[in-house]
């Protein structure tokens, strides 16, 4: 009878065991032995020593409980997480390869809060300093609480190097140098600027270049200058794509992002064509040298040019206009 | 009358230590629910969402599940085997090391020390400590059943040893890590690797904690309740070889749409699908069972718990697999949906069997009756009504939010392209999950009542019977 196994405890539990593992075997074990679970992107680097402070940090506080780090592939979501605002011109997902270095994988499971993956192709260091000390102040209605406190704890250079030497031991290839050179890297820096420096570093572990030079062309004309529609239709796209850094009413975010309704310009007093604003947003703060002026100093605006159309960059400086135009926006 | 004594204090411990952790771990729920729509109850850096949700997670599922588990087991395996625990002492080491332990990872999850993988946040010392945990459990269990008076190993035994095969080969391989630190460690897999080994592991905590020896205490308890044998030991053999089969080959569904190879995300939703035939059999074996007599749903209080728990045990299993569909999985996947699901399994299964099973148990071990059975249906429907204010809340702004994150017009534009709005549109159904745990917490509340109440009559009943036979049997000795 088959039913004597139920009668000798040893044999069902080594049965049961064999359940067990046949299938861990087929999907956990056998999949390690496939080059197809050990991708590589070509190029790709380590965390720097400020970098991996902040993922640790990323790690203590649970910040993956809210925020995932892996862009499905699926339109809306390469279009929303900035998976078009890489420097590929079709947009990109997640990819296997770029997550050699990761130990554990941070993807997630749940998005209470939006994907990180690309983030730093999204948002300055300056807007997550400002978001992390106080993420109302920035998002208004956000759930997400303050991280303040990281501003006043020193990263300890000694810790990292241990941190390092762990990981190298599990195959990321920080050379001695790397290790030496960590306490030096992260003299006077605070959990707050590794936090920062995490964060603007994802989606970014290869170097892919930049996009082609936006050249500034300051003869060109708004071609939908006035244009009832489209000042309608550009504070829309305001709203959505600006207002997050820039502030709902376009007056600028304090350490943030400048005012775009008063007549400074780059940092320089006196404004410039709507020509001189379709560079900035399309080339982003790349595009300031081509304008010869300083612009914010920790300047980390994004590049707009595969995110958003020419006449819907226009639309919205054409809102811009109005508003500049209006009594209270500037001078 | 047996000769032997088992070892009630040792049970007891354990599903009193179970209780302590579980409030805990609800409370902590609570919290962790209203900081989702109220971000001012945060109270960094200790108490922030972050860092509370592991409490969360870790507090119910080791500290309420593994508790109830290792006491309840006991229980069965001492029935079962008709005889005490093989080694009774090291029982008692093994409730206060739990209950140390437990102690110990709360506060490190507070302070922040944690691995990040889902359901194996602990870091490296306390994983040490568990797996030591876990062989103290094994070897008294595999030592009791080797040292039985029973020949036939029932279908609860069988539950019993798969759990402690299955959880040491799962929690040792996903917490393969080194140590960076005295609480800092780095998993040895990285990247893609890390995700699979992780959600294998993830999704089996699920099966080898949640649904294994829950249906142990499920194939027990009810029969013992309710004076009804098991349908069919046919079906219960075919059902549980299937179900530790085809478990450990279903974690990809977690990975859904991810960087994962394709052929291990189809393999993982294929078995996932094939899980409802195992899942199903024991549901059939409960309903058949029950179903031999629907009066006792009337007249045995405890009925319910289970008919009730097995039901939603059905629909989880059916739901699951639903949602390891790619069409499903890319509109609901990362949506609040996914804690509506997890929160069916856990207070609508494992919370209605472990109460009914407790309820059976703590009685038992003072030869009284429950302390009131009004208290256990008011408890009943209270965590009933809380679970389901909960699911169906989540299910619904989950499809809302799945479908406001996917909304393109016809230019392939987003619709809501702000983060946001999908955000804001969740704090009014945020609010009443609260709600609903609320109600979930006073029904647990009124089950712990009821619980102290029936040992302290229990106490009571046994020192009444001991008090006569002092001066009683000196005089007629």
């Amino acid at each position: 009878m088959a039913g004597t196994i139920y009668r000798k405890p040893m044999t069902f539990a080594v049965a049961a065991l064999v359940a067990v593992l046949v299938g861990s075997v087929a999907t956990m074990a056998y999949p390690m032995l496939r080059a197809d679970m050990h991708p590589k992107v070509e190029g790709l680097k380590p965390l720097s020593p400020l970098e991996l402070a902040g993922r640790d940090i990323y790690q203590r506080e649970g910040c993956m409980g809210c925020h995932t780090q892996m862009v499905r592939p699926l339109r809306s979501e390469v279009v929303r997480y900035g998976g078009m605002r890489s420097p590929e011109p079709a947009g990109r997902y997640s990819i296997a390869g770029e997550f050699a270095y990761d130990h554990p994988f941070l993807w997630g499971s749940k998005r209470t809060g939006p994907d990180l993956a690309f983030e730093g192709w999204l948002k300055p260091a300056a807007w997550h300093a400002a978001h992390f000390k106080n993420p109302q102040a920035v998002v208004p209605r956000s759930n997400m609480p303050a991280y303040a406190f990281l501003e006043g704890r020193l990263l300890d250079g000694a810790e990292m190097q241990a941190h390092m030497r762990a990981l190298r031991v599990v195959g990321v290839p920080y050379a001695d140098e790397d290790i030496a050179k960590a306490p030096a890297a992260l003299l006077g820096k605070t959990e707050m600027d590794g936090l920062v420096a995490y964060v603007i570093s994802l989606g970014k572990a290869v170097d892919r270049g930049t996009r082609a030079v936006v050249e500034a062309r300051l003869d060109l004309q708004n071609p939908v200058a006035g244009n009832a529609a489209a000042v309608a239709k550009g504070k829309t796209l305001y709203a959505d794509n600006c207002a997050a850094c820039h502030g709902d009413a376009a007056e600028g975010t304090p350490e943030v992002a400048p005012s775009l309704v008063d007549d400074v310009f780059l940092e320089v007093k006196g404004d410039m064509p709507d020509a001189a604003y379709i560079t900035v947003v399309k080339g982003g703060s790349d595009a300031k040298k081509a304008l010869g002026r300083p612009g914010f100093k920790e300047g980390g605006m994004p590049a707009f040019s595969g995110q958003l159309s020419d006449e819907e960059i226009w639309s919205i400086i054409a809102w811009l206009r109005e508003r500049k135009a209006h009594p209270t926006g500037g001078k | 009358m047996n000769d032997y004594r088992y070892d009630h204090r040792t049970v007891q411990g354990f599903i009193l230590s179970a209780i302590f952790w579980g409030v805990v771990g609800i409370l902590v729920g609570l919290l962790i629910s209203v900081q989702l729509w109220y971000p001012a109850a945060n109270f960094p850096p200790y108490l922030t969402y972050g860092r509370l949700r592991p409490v969360h997670t870790n507090g119910l599922a080791f500290g309420l599940g593994v508790g109830a588990i290792f006491g309840l087991s006991f229980w069965m395996v001492m029935r079962l085997a008709k005889r005490p625990l093989l080694f009774p002492r090291l029982a008692r080491v093994q409730l206060w090391l739990f209950n140390v332990g437990i102690a110990a990872a709360a506060v490190a999850l507070l302070a922040g020390y944690t691995q990040s993988n889902e359901y194996a946040e602990l870091e490296w010392p306390l994983d040490i400590a568990i797996v030591v945990l876990w062989v103290m459990f094994a070897v008294n269990i595999l030592g009791t059943i080797l040292k039985r008076r029973e020949e036939q190993m029932y279908v609860s035994l069988w539950y019993i040893v798969a759990t402690v095969v299955a959880v040491a080969v799962l929690y040792i391989v996903n917490n393969l890590a080194i140590p960076a630190g005295p609480m800092k460690s780095y998993h040895v897999f990285a990247g893609v690797n890390s995700a699979n080994v992780q959600w294998w592991y993830g999704h089996n905590a699920v099966g080898f904690v949640f649904t294994t020896p829950i249906l142990a205490m499920f194939y027990y308890f009810l029969p013992k309740a309710t004076g009804l044998p098991i349908y069919s030991h046919r079906l219960s053999i075919v059902a549980f070889w299937s179900l530790v089969f085809a478990y450990l080959w279903t974690g990809a569904h977690h990975l859904v749409y991810s960087p994962l190879p394709d052929w291990l995300q189809t393999l993982g939703i294929v078995f996932t699908l094939f899980l409802i035939a195992p899942s199903w059999g024991s549901v059939v074996n409960g309903y058949y069972t029950v179903g031999q007599d629907w009066s006792k749903m009337r007249s045995n209080y405890l009925t319910k718990f289970f008919v009730l728990g097995i039901t939603f045990y059905g629909l989880q299993t059916v739901q699951g697999p639903t949602q390891a569909l790619r069409v499903v999985s890319q509109l609901i996947h990362f949506t609040d949906w996914v804690p509506g699901h997890v929160h069916m399994g856990t207070m609508g299964w494992v919370a209605m069997i472990v109460t009914a099973s407790v309820y059976y148990v703590i009685p038992k071990i003072y030869g009284v009756q429950i302390h009131s059975e009004r208290i256990a249906n008011v408890h009943f429907w209270l965590v009933l009504v809380g679970q389901l204010l909960f699911s169906l809340t989540m299910w619904i702004t989950g499809v809302r939010q799945g479908w406001m994150w996917k909304a393109t017009d016809q230019d392939g534009k987003l619709v809501y392209q702000n983060f946001m709005d999908s955000l804001v549109g969740n704090y009014p159904f945020w609010q009443v999950r609260t709600v609903a745990g609320v109600v979930f917490t006073v029904g647990m509340l009124f089950f712990v009542y009821n619980v102290l109440m029936t040992i302290r009559k229990g106490r009571a009943f046994e020192a009444g019977r001991a008090a006569p036979v002092g001066p009683a049997a000196a005089s007629t000795a």
